[in-house]
């Protein structure tokens, strides 16, 4: 891309999402009050949640594992943390069976928490292959 | 040139703040920047405009009256199109949160002190803050409202419509500002020149091409595990999808007989359909119906959810109602449930669904009459429908004129 194509695109680009972003407050402006303002603590309360909590978990996590975690372990723990933490996000819902209905047994059937556990197991396995694996290609090289 | 200065000292509690909120040269992966970045927000970027185009799509399709006619077949274009929307919302999660990782050290960038400067870094600081919390927002909302969860006091389809709208504006917003930084580190090659190796850098480090595919990976697990009982023959990795897909008369519910409070109306032996159009009004029973032209047709319920069954339903088609209201091929028909609460009561079938032939006033469900939770003595079925339309325990039919064209 040329300059003047990138140059083009930007401003396209930006046109249309502060016309979009706009549209979108439009749209929420035509809630109740008492709605307008719930919706703003949730998107509040993401920013605040990402960023206040979960962000300087992963930092301090990463930082545990420089400091401390041999080399040999440090990839298999990166794809540990990167599949399991956001899968465990994702699966919330579903382990906490918030929405569950007496009257609907067709929602929400499935055994969560075994399931969950099978694939925590798995990663875990394939984790510790990974690194019993590393740990001998690294004893080699030595 | 000169060497940066190092700007005001801060005194009270702006000060007290500079000294223990780290500074963003003190991350010390290097595996954070531009480079990952662009290449994670490539995908999450993709990701939700499929999520943002699908959901349009589906709002238009819940609205009384579309803008546009949309099309009728394929019948499972529904399905299609939301398990997209559901899985993109899915592997969203994972591509956010690696690349707000990526991004995190610029939140501790300290302002800058020139009133101009200030204020353009405040404006982009809020631009990033609206697009980081309505995608977040979304993300949040969608993947509770598939498992039914609403621990908020607002509504989930125009809160979720409208946030849409302003998460995918910020986006665009944020591509725009981050244009020339996205194209320069699209260009440069994944790996950091000093660390070689297959995906070992120095000392062990993980490499970015190594972080990237863990990324992908999570993506596709986050996906297959909670949307892949869509998928034929992979139901049983879908270890944490919201619905196994069991149900009376193999298909799942959403609401039940007795949650839509029907359950003594339905066992009504004297119940009747009204059916009103241009010829007046009469009322039909249950024999009336089996007496009229049937016919049967396999159809999935795909609900906005995500989740989805299909089915071979038999009864009436709706034109052949149409037709003996006295209504022609022009006009739309409206489907009212006898449930006494709850939203969706009703639903009106543009004329374009009222014509297909296998749009039916279905009365049975694999050979069997339908089960109260599936809107026994009848309920509305058609084809590339949300589920939310397909009226359950039907009592009235009206024949109305279409919008015009």
């Amino acid at each position: 891309m040329n300059g003047r194509a990138v140059a083009v695109l930007r401003l396209a680009l930006g046109g249309a999402g502060a016309a979009g972003a706009g549209y979108g407050i439009l749209l929420l402006g035509r809630l109740d009050p008492g709605q307008v303002t719930d919706v703003g603590r949730w998107v509040l309360g993401g920013v605040v949640v990402h960023d206040g909590l979960l962000a300087p978990l992963v930092v301090a996590l990463g930082a545990l594992v420089a400091a401390r975690g041999p080399g040999w372990l440090r990839i298999p723990l990166v794809r540990a943390l990167v599949v399991l933490g956001p899968l465990t996000l994702v699966a919330v819902p579903v382990l906490g069976r918030f929405g569950a209905k007496p009257d609907n047994p067709t929602l929400l059937d499935r055994p969560y928490l075994a399931g969950y556990g099978a694939i925590v197991a798995g990663v875990v396995l394939l984790t510790g292959l990974d690194a019993v694996r590393r740990r001998r290609a690294s004893r080699r090289e030595t | 040139m000169t060497a940066p200065t190092t700007g005001r000292r801060l005194t009270g509690a702006a000060g007290w703040l500079d000294e223990r909120l780290p500074r963003p040269e003190q991350f010390r992966s290097e595996l954070r920047g531009p480079r990952t970045a662009s290449r994670v927000g490539a995908w999450l970027g993709a990701c939700l405009a499929v999520a943002f185009i699908t959901g349009l799509f589906s709002h238009a399709a819940q609205l009384a009256t579309p803008p546009v006619a949309l099309p009728t077949a394929p019948p499972r274009l529904y399905q299609v199109t939301q398990g997209l929307h559901v899985a993109a919302g899915t592997a969203a999660v994972p591509l956010l949160l690696v690349k707000l990782w990526s991004v995190f050290p610029l939140l501790f960038r300290r302002p800058p002190g020139r009133p101009r400067a200030l204020a353009l870094h405040l404006l982009e600081r809020l631009s990033i803050a609206l697009l980081v919390g309505a995608v977040v927002f979304q993300l949040v909302t969608g993947l509770a409202n598939s498992a039914q969860w609403y621990p908020w006091s607002f509504a989930f389809v125009p809160a979720h419509h409208a946030m849409a709208w302003v998460a995918t504006g910020a986006l665009a917003l944020h591509v725009a500002v981050k244009l020339p930084v996205v194209v320069r580190a699209l260009r440069e090659p994944l790996r950091v020149p000093r660390l070689e190796g297959a995906d070992t850098g120095a000392h062990g480090d993980p490499t970015r091409r190594a972080l990237l595919r863990a990324t992908w990976l999570s993506a596709g697990v986050a996906v297959l595990a909670t949307n892949a009982a869509e998928v034929p023959g992979l139901r049983r990795v879908a270890l944490l999808a919201t619905r196994s897909g069991a149900g009376p008369q193999g298909i799942p519910v959403n609401r039940s007989a007795l949650a839509a409070g029907v359950r003594g109306r339905i066992a009504d032996p004297s119940w009747r359909l009204r059916l009103t159009g241009p010829a007046g009004a009469r009322e039909l029973s249950l024999a009336d119906l089996r007496a009229l032209p049937q016919r049967a047709a396999v159809l999935p319920v795909a609900c906005v959810e995500g989740w989805s069954a299909s089915g071979t339903w038999a009864g009436v088609p709706v034109r052949e109602l149409v037709a003996l209201a006295g209504g022609g091929p022009g006009d739309d028909v409206v489907v009212r449930s006898m449930q006494s609460r709850g939203s969706w009561r009703s639903s009106r079938l543009p004329a374009n669904f009222a014509r297909d032939p296998d749009s039916l006033l279905a009365l049975d469900l694999g050979g069997e009459p339908l089960h109260p939770d599936h809107g026994y003595p009848c309920r509305l079925i058609a084809p590339a429908r949300p589920g939310v339309l397909q009226t359950k325990w039907v009592g009235e039919v009206e024949v109305v004129p279409g919008e015009p064209a």
